[in-house]
């Protein structure tokens, strides 16, 4: 078992023929991940790598049936692809395009919640379920073992590159990973880490999660309530990042476009306040997660 | 995010029939003298800077004569609002006020929706105003199918307790605002205070206006008099900073690059991901360092622009070391990051073996970036340690390099 992806998945890349695309194509069907079709308008009739490729989603359904979709169309159609998927019934849509307005990533959105359907991003690497050999997305690149083995832990992370790393770090603690999500880092994204948490909570093959968090939003707090509310009640090691943002002046970036502390709101140091009060396991240091993994899996 | 002066946000608001004060833009005190002249008495003057909370920074000020006018333009210009030097003042007419209201409109990332935020306790920040009279707040989520409509507007207002014209005329102004929110792809749009003048009309006295870099492409009005991503920078751009922009533009169709200078420090710090830059950043100073710089990059950039971004980190003044360190790379070209740095340390001369320099690099390509920086007299690691592993071992080799600096 795994969350979001497994062997029912049915995918779809849209915008497949671009470089990025076609690359992360060839890389995900020689780790063994089942690609059925491509879209890209125009481009009917040619293949990425043996994949099919289909002007629109609706022929790509007619032909295969499909139920997961992996965006990297450029930020100026992003939000018509999204509606498009939304529209031929694709029950998961991870978007890797970053920098799409956030006017239409706030409609697109609110469509997804209507029709029932899942978002991952955007501004996201990907989804990788190891037990199965599924990924979506770039996520472990072209030596997806050296940071994804198949294991109990489940990882989700608002850094892209950061998911490799936590994945790794499970690794080299001994263990490895049910599926690692890599949420982006936009303020406005489909799946928060709580909504992540609450998956990983219901997969009886998750047995611990660890999760990389920054400065700005409240998705971190969310996830506090959310284990004081008593709804997720496995481990949970967090590491809280930008510690140092909270000497700058209020109201700064770093990172990612999330990363922002405004109105006294999105300090790390109380999102790791109200974690540990909610008790988690709290990382002083990134290091530490190895350690608390090791103590926490033997339980 | 790019933030929007305030005499351009109001021109955009008066393009869409909301009200401001009249107002002209100066940059000395005798213009500043005459336009209040012709503004006539009293005005406000105010500097002309993104940033917010002027007010309590003593950059907002009332004249009643030319006199005054000109004092306070002086005064003003000579001003460094939080961190940014005062170059041009905004002159207005001052509204004789009767009450003030508040309103704001982003996007609330924990419901994914646009938020109007609105207030009859105007004047006074939103958080104080939440702390000492959250009864006078109401907050309404927009459905963007739906839209937002007059009468939402009207709700708000009359909950809030206003009535007859101030109703309609607040109501007008909450409405178009909204629609200049969705129009202009805004992330904040806030009127603080909305005034009522005794007269009983309505105008935006004060604003503050962010718009969506990602959207400039299709906003032809804006993308000319905005700096897209000035929410990265508390102060205006370092010399060295404009370079690295240039540096990042020149090459803008792969990989991105960023260069934010920091107060002091010595060592020089190059990171990939936004991500890990925020662990190495708090590592380096949990761990006693000083970093000189804030840098990352991503997106697998070519070789030019990580030279360029290299030569920028050593350049600073105060630079004694130099420490790369990035997570393990999805889609980055290690081995031409490698050869990036390799290159920026020949072109300036240093030798890494008397240089502390210390790459952790693993990811695409690793063998031929180990090689690279190995040859080259770099010492090199992969995933053989960690990243935070990494960054003791770069403050150990600067304490070693020069021990009359540990204390």
């Amino acid at each position: 078992m795994a969350i979001l992806v497994d062997k029912d998945s049915k995918i779809v890349i849209q915008g497949i023929t671009g470089r990025e695309a076609s690359m992360v194509t060839k890389h995900a069907l020689e780790y063994g991940t089942r690609i059925l079709a491509g879209v890209t308008p125009g481009k009917e009739g040619q293949d990425v790598a043996g994949v099919p490729v289909y002007d629109t989603l609706k022929r790509a359904c007619q032909e295969r049936e499909l139920n997961t979709s992996v965006i990297y169309v450029p930020p100026a159609f992003a939000y018509d692809a999204v509606m498009e998927a939304i529209g031929n019934r694709i029950k998961l849509i991870v978007i890797i395009t970053e920098r799409i307005p956030r006017r239409d990533v706030a409609k697109f959105l609110l469509a997804a919640e209507k029709a029932n359907c899942t978002i991952v991003g955007p501004n996201s690497v990907g989804v990788i379920n190891p037990e199965d050999r599924i990924k979506l997305g770039a996520i472990g690149g072209d030596n997806v073992e050296r940071c994804f083995v198949p294991g109990e832990v489940g990882v989700v992370s608002r850094s892209g590159g950061m998911t490799a790393e936590c994945s790794w770090m499970v690794k080299r603690a001994g263990f490895g990973v049910s599926t690692s999500v890599s949420i982006g880092g936009d303020p406005l994204i489909g799946s928060s880490s709580r909504k992540i948490l609450s998956m990983f909570s219901k997969d009886p093959k998750t047995k611990a999660v660890v999760m990389w968090g920054e400065p700005g939003t409240s998705y971190e707090e969310d996830v506090a309530d959310f284990i004081k509310e008593g709804d997720f009640s496995k481990p949970l090691i967090a590491y809280i990042a930008g510690r140092f943002v909270e000497e700058m002046p209020e109201g700064t970036v770093f990172g990612h476009a999330a990363s922002i502390i405004e109105g006294g709101m999105g300090k790390p140091s109380n999102k790791m306040e109200r974690l540990r009060d909610a008790g988690c396991y709290v990382a002083d240091n990134f290091n530490d997660i190895i350690r608390i993994l090791q103590e926490v899996m033997v339980k | 995010m790019a933030r929007v002066l305030e005499n351009i946000g109001k021109e955009l608001l008066r393009k869409n029939r909301i009200p401001t004060p009249d107002f002209l833009v100066v940059s000395d005190a005798e213009e500043a003298w005459k336009a209040a002249d012709e503004l006539g008495y009293p005005v406000v003057i105010k500097a002309l800077v993104t940033v917010g909370k002027r007010g309590k920074a003593g950059a907002v000020k009332f004249a009643d004569n030319s006199e005054e006018a000109e004092k306070i333009a002086k005064e003003i210009l000579s001003m460094t609002v939080r961190n940014f030097p005062v170059e041009r003042l905004l002159v207005e007419k001052k509204l004789d006020i009767s009450q003030e209201l508040y309103v704001s409109i982003t996007f609330d990332s924990s419901k994914m929706m646009p938020i109007v935020i609105a207030s009859s306790a105007g004047g006074i920040d939103i958080e104080e105003i939440a702390r000492t009279q959250p009864e006078k707040i109401i907050k309404h989520h927009v459905n963007m199918f739906e839209g937002f409509h007059l009468y939402e507007a009207k709700e708000i207002w009359s909950d809030l307790g206003l009535a007859g014209s101030d109703l309609q005329k607040a109501t007008a102004i909450l409405w178009r605002l909204y629609q200049v929110f969705e129009k202009y792809d805004s992330t904040i749009m806030e009127i603080n205070p909305l005034a009522i003048t005794s007269g009983g009309e309505a105008a935006a006295a004060a604003i503050l206006m962010g718009v969506d870099d990602d959207a400039l492409y299709r906003q032809p009005d804006l993308s000319d008099k905005v700096e897209a991503g000035s929410d990265r920078a508390w102060r205006p751009l370092t010399a060295l900073e404009k370079e690295m922009v240039a540096v990042d533009q020149s090459e803008s169709y792969r990989g991105t690059a960023r260069y934010t200078e920091m107060e002091g420090g010595d060592i020089g710090f190059l990171c990939g991901g936004g991500g890990g830059s925020l662990l190495i950043y708090d590592a380096l100073l949990r761990f006693g360092g000083k970093p000189a710089n804030y840098t990352e990059f991503g997106g697998n950039p070519t070789e030019t622009k990580v030279t360029g971004l290299v030569k920028g980190v050593l350049s600073k003044p105060g630079v004694k070391s130099f420490f790369m360190d990035a997570n393990i790379t999805n889609n980055t070209q290690t081995d031409v990051v490698a050869k990036a740095i390799v290159r920026a340390l020949q072109e300036m001369k240093i030798d890494p073996k008397k240089f502390p320099t210390l790459v952790r690099l693993a990811g695409v390509n690793d063998d031929e970036a180990k090689k690279i920086c190995l040859e080259a007299g770099i010492e090199y690691h992969g995933d053989d340690i960690t990243m935070e592993d990494a960054a003791q071992l770069i403050i150990d080799k600067m304490k070693s390099a020069h021990p009359e600096e540990v204390n």
